[in-house]
């Protein structure tokens, strides 16, 4: 983080200029995830006593997300199995989503994140935390290839009760078990986890700083923190906030997926950095994902797919209608996908 | 939820200084029977709090495990009533509650509700 900025200040990190950063909330309320944040709008422009509003927008985003993937998760689960992340390809291979292969490469996506962040068999990982764990595909994958125990939290009721169901339909219920928490106030004791595993979930949290100091705090002396999120691209030197079209373009993207401001990879490892973590890596795999969302598509345009859509609902139609604009903020390089991966001191 | 999973969780509420272990009120209980794996009762034994167990199990109305945990090798009888304890008696309906505070999280089908309300962060 740049020296001005204190990260437990932060609460979205696009950079802005001193003398015309806006207040913390009205950073969430640009993207307007939730129609309480209206009421916010013209009240707190240059005000400076935002806290209540910020915090209230922040429960209606919470609430926000709970709903949309209860109402989402089922028809997710339909397209993308169990494990609710993108698949990794090799660039610019074609996906066919009916193969299995979409399957793999979303087992291929874990592997090679734990390989990423050299998390391998020797390094004894006993106690796993999924944060923002789905319906638990991660959880229960790392379950059995480390025989560890994993936690999962997530905002939605819906998705840790089908998370409970398929460990138990998969003999896995001793090592795995999900809670509703939430990522930014999770109810474990400092220092309890051997990983601390975030994939795709990083893009809902409103406060990333906050966010990160949780993934910290959770992690063992010695443990791995992997985060693998979408971001946008890195600003240049010099640049303070991205440009308005790239702006406008995430903020459409934002309010059907109810997310708040979106921050760069660059963002995560200052971040890190600040909080003394060692080994601390990023890359950008934007290039591994991309096949994906044309996959998805063309599976919501067959008529399964778009019988399925319709029974779902309006969030999930949207939902669909979106990733279009995903494909787009991809191709126009304002789109990242990226893994940090770093190491808590012993 | 499970006494595994219970054995972890805490009152995140701010400024709560005793917020583990958080006392089970249970309303409905279910045995679920699950494989006994060796290896991993070892390296619970070594994590678990076990007051928080003892006192958990008591209140899913199991109250077979010793006041103290003893060493594995040594008895077969201990080895699964800390089976049974930890791992096959699930809290589906109940609240977990602060022993400070009094502040319940619920527990509904089986999954515990950790959310915090605004004023509580």
């Amino acid at each position: 983080m740049k020296a001005t900025l204190a990260p437990s200040s932060l609460i979205s990190l696009p950079r802005q200029k001193a003398s015309s950063l806006r207040s913390p909330s009205l950073l969430i309320n640009s993207q307007r995830p939730s129609s309480a944040l209206m009421t916010t709008k013209t009240a707190s422009r240059g005000s400076v006593a935002v806290t209540a509003a910020a915090t209230s927008s922040v429960e209606a985003l919470r609430e926000g997300i709970a709903e949309f993937y209860n109402e989402t998760s089922g028809l997710w689960e339909e397209i993308w199995g169990d494990h609710m992340h993108h698949g990794f390809y090799d660039p610019d291979s074609s996906v066919q989503l009916s193969d299995s292969g979409h399957r793999e490469a979303q087992i291929r996506m874990i592997e090679e994140s734990l390989r990423f962040a050299g998390v391998t068999e020797e390094k004894k990982i006993k106690r796993v935390v999924d944060v923002g764990c789905g319906i638990g595909g991660s959880s229960r994958y790392i379950a059995s290839k480390f025989g560890a125990e994993c936690i999962g939290i997530t905002l939605s009721p819906v998705q840790a009760k089908r998370a409970n169901d398929l460990a138990a339909a998969q003999s896995l219920s001793q090592k795995v078990s999900f809670q509703v928490a939430d990522a930014l106030e999770q109810p474990f004791e400092d220092g309890t986890f051997d990983l601390v595993w975030s994939m795709e979930s990083g893009e809902h949290m409103p406060d990333k700083a906050k966010f990160v100091k949780e993934l910290v705090r959770v992690a063992a002396p010695g443990g791995r923190i992997i985060i693998v999120t979408w971001c946008h691209r890195n600003l240049s030197q010099g640049e303070e906030s991205l440009q308005p079209w790239e702006q406008n373009l995430l903020d459409r993207i934002c309010k059907t997926f109810y997310l708040p401001a979106w921050c760069s990879t660059s963002d995560y490892v200052d971040l890190l950095q600040s909080l003394s973590l060692q080994d601390i890596k990023c890359a950008d795999w934007s290039e591994n994902v991309a096949p994906f969302w044309p996959a998805v598509i063309r599976t919501a345009l067959t008529w399964k797919g778009l019988v399925s859509l319709l029974r779902s609902g309006m969030k999930s139609i949207k939902g669909a209608l979106t990733m279009p604009l995903m494909i787009e903020g991809y191709k126009k390089g304002v789109i990242k996908f990226g893994i940090i991966t770093c190491q808590k001191p012993l | 939820m499970r006494l595994i999973v219970h054995n972890m969780l805490t009152c995140n509420v701010k400024g709560v200084v005793n917020k583990f272990p958080l006392k089970i009120v249970a309303e409905k209980v279910v045995k679920k029977e699950v494989d006994f794996n060796l290896d991993f009762l070892w390296h619970m034994l070594a994590k678990i709090e076990w007051k928080a167990l003892v006192d958990g199990a008591r209140s899913l109305g199991y109250s077979e495990l010793p006041d103290h945990a003893e060493a594995l090798e040594s008895n077969e009888s201990f080895l699964k009533k800390f089976h049974h304890a930890l791992l096959e008696l699930h809290l589906e309906e109940g609240s977990l509650v602060c022993k400070e505070t009094g502040r319940k999280f619920p527990v509904k089908k089986g999954v515990p509700n950790m959310l915090l309300h605004e004023d509580e962060v």
